[in-house]
């Protein structure tokens, strides 16, 4: 690895723990302000398959979250107007990223890797762990970095609870 | 007919008259948290009610195999060589374990991964090894099959399956008042209903009754639970939605029907905020809903939500809208697992269907606006009935009580009710109670 590649790496992993950041503290707003006008948000369903079935997802498949910047607007502007029961009170969430691997994407953009681990914390005992991870597309050319596509993978079949949260 | 088990559950059975109580418009908390009480639901609910498995076209071609639930039995349904489906335990005759443990997929046979034993996906043991030397050659194969479930049978591609082979047929169980409704659904596709995606599943700690009553017709929890949807604009005035509930023989419910005409307008609306593909698609199904339906069920043109008792809910609006099925499998009595399968029209235009997958996600789903709000309460609800003084108080389903009957709209079958009343929960439980308090037949 380049040392130049090192420093991306080192840059884009400060990015990633700024955004773990906003969310653990619910600075949405900020945290919409990372994303493109045009962000694909993509949480494709993951499923239990034979060793010889292939695990891509089909664009198109129904998936669990697939949304653009209008509707992560919306979801906003529902917990901000207090009848988003699932997160009122706000679950405390504590994220972990890990395992970053960059590499050049079209034009000056970066794909982004990682690994995560959410832990989240409802009212007085419903807690749970969602672990997987993310590929996104960071555009660097403007004057701050922002993320233009981003899938999340999660590794569970059976997810432990319905998600108020974010990925 | 019995159910599968004929241990006696009358102690159970004996008390429940007392704890639920649908003419009065109450139900115990103790139905919701009671071990014994659960346990007499996987028999006496579970073994004898048709239970859904899956879509003709999961099962497409011979070999096909998906995995599901009926209550907390594991079972398979395959598509045979000879064209048939057929469900069956999925749990092997030697020692239980379980033959296969994926979602779908396509295989001649199953090989449990214990000692081997393998079955052909009809079900039969075809396969022991050693059995020549260490059964000495004297193991009857032909009693060591998987178990299969007596009745399987399809409504217009959706398949159910039944433990009691002495069950009425599933037509009759479903009933031609709810039919008259749900065929809507069905009729409505241009190239027939397909699934969209992977069965979405999660859980949430709420006993499974809680989520099947809700969908079977409590519109009024919509205005406040769901009040976010409005607030952010997703959904326009409730009242401008629908204008009834309800409900038929056999426990089954359903909300959110609307007045004939008012379901076509909305869509019509809708159709003009997404542009001319949508007006074309929403004219073309209406039309073919105008020749395949009655004239009544084509000017009602939409549907709203309910719940095929026991567990199994539904949710279809207008021809923008996926047909949504929810399984609540029940986990325990203060566990259910949520399985969420969504099938659209093969033939709509690409842009319709990508609005109307995305807007279910968003909607009715695990990350959906809709879903985390309704887990939430199930939860709540199910954590407060534990308690020994909130037991004392009982669960209240007294809206619209000494009112039924007095909603009439010319040409709709069935029981219907106002907007807002509880008399599809009443018409839940009496069924419930009549299971769980007798044996044998279903009437």
């Amino acid at each position: 690895m380049t040392s130049s590649l090192t420093d991306l790496r080192r840059d884009v992993e400060d990015f990633l723990y700024r955004e773990a950041k906003m969310l653990d503290e619910q600075r949405y707003d900020e945290w919409l302000g990372l994303f493109t006008e045009d962000v694909r948000y993509w949480m494709p369903i993951t499923e239990t398959r034979e060793v010889r079935q292939p695990r891509d997802h089909v664009p198109g498949e129904w998936a669990l979250m697939e949304e653009d910047s209008r509707f992560l607007a919306k979801r906003m502007e529902r917990l901000a107007g207090g009848l988003a029961h699932a997160e009122q009170p706000r679950s405390r969430t504590r994220r972990f990223i890990s395992n970053v691997l960059v590499t050049p994407g079209p034009d000056d953009d970066l794909m982004a890797e990682c690994n995560f681990i959410v832990f989240q914390s409802r009212r007085a005992n419903s807690e749970q762990f969602f672990v997987g991870s993310r590929r996104d597309r960071i555009v660097t050319s403007g004057e701050n970095w922002k993320i233009a596509e981003r899938t999340v993978l999660l590794d569970h079949r059976v997810l432990p609870r319905a998600i108020s949260i974010f990925f | 007919m019995t159910s599968i088990s004929e241990r006696p559950t009358d102690v159970v059975s004996a008390g429940l008259h007392d704890l639920v109580k649908p003419d009065e418009g109450v139900v115990s908390r103790t139905v919701f948290v009671d071990e014994a009480i659960y346990r007499t639901e996987l028999d006496r609910v579970f073994t004898r009610t048709w239970l859904f498995i899956g879509h003709e076209s999961q099962l497409r071609e011979p070999g096909d195999y998906l995995t599901n639930f009926m209550g907390e039995d594991p079972v398979i349904a395959t598509r045979g060589a000879d064209g048939g489906i057929r469900v069956m335990l999925n749990s092997c005759a030697h020692r239980g374990m379980a033959v296969c443990t994926t979602d779908a997929g396509t295989s001649k046979f199953f090989r449990c991964p214990y000692h081997g034993w393998t079955y052909s996906n009809n079900g039969d043991l075809i396969g022991v090894p050693r059995a020549d030397t260490v059964y000495n050659g004297e193991l009857d194969k032909s009693r060591l099959g998987l178990k299969a479930v007596p009745r399987v049978e399809t409504y217009k591609g959706f398949v159910f399956a039944n433990w009691d082979e002495n069950a009425i047929p599933l037509v009759d169980y479903l009933g031609a008042d709810q039919l008259w409704y749900l065929d809507l659904a069905f009729e409505a596709p241009l190239g027939g209903l397909e699934v969209i995606g992977p069965t979405m599943k999660f859980r949430i700690k709420g006993n499974w009754k809680l989520a099947a009553e809700n969908f079977a017709g409590d519109d009024y929890h919509v205005l406040y639970t769901h009040g976010s949807a409005f607030q952010i604009g997703f959904l326009p005035d409730y009242d401008m939605l629908a204008d009834y509930i309800a409900n038929f023989d056999h426990g089954h419910g359903m909300g959110d029907i609307s007045k004939p005409g008012r379901a076509y307008q909305n869509d019509v609306g809708m159709a003009q905020f997404l542009g001319p593909e949508a007006i074309e698609y929403v004219t073309a199904v209406h039309e073919r809903l105008q020749a395949r339906v009655s004239p009544l069920q084509a000017e009602m043109h939409g549907l709203g939500e309910g719940n095929i008792f026991p567990n199994l809910s539904w949710i279809k609006f207008g021809v923008f809208h996926v047909f949504g099925l929810f399984q609540w499998h029940p986990k325990g009595p203060g566990e259910m697992e949520v399985w969420q399968t969504s099938f659209f029209d093969s033939a709509a235009p690409q842009s319709v269907k990508d609005f109307a997958r995305t807007q279910m996600s968003q909607e009715n789903a695990a990350a959906g606006i809709f879903g985390q709000d309704d887990g939430e309460n199930f939860e709540q609800i199910t954590e407060s009935a534990r308690g020994f003084v909130s037991q004392t108080r009982d669960f209240n389903y007294a809206m619209g009580l000494g009112h039924e009957g007095e909603v009439h709209e010319e040409g709709y079958p069935g029981r219907l009710g106002p907007h807002f009343s509880e008399q599809n929960h009443r018409n839940f439980y009496r069924y419930w109670l009549e299971l769980m308090t007798t044996q044998g037949e279903q009437k």
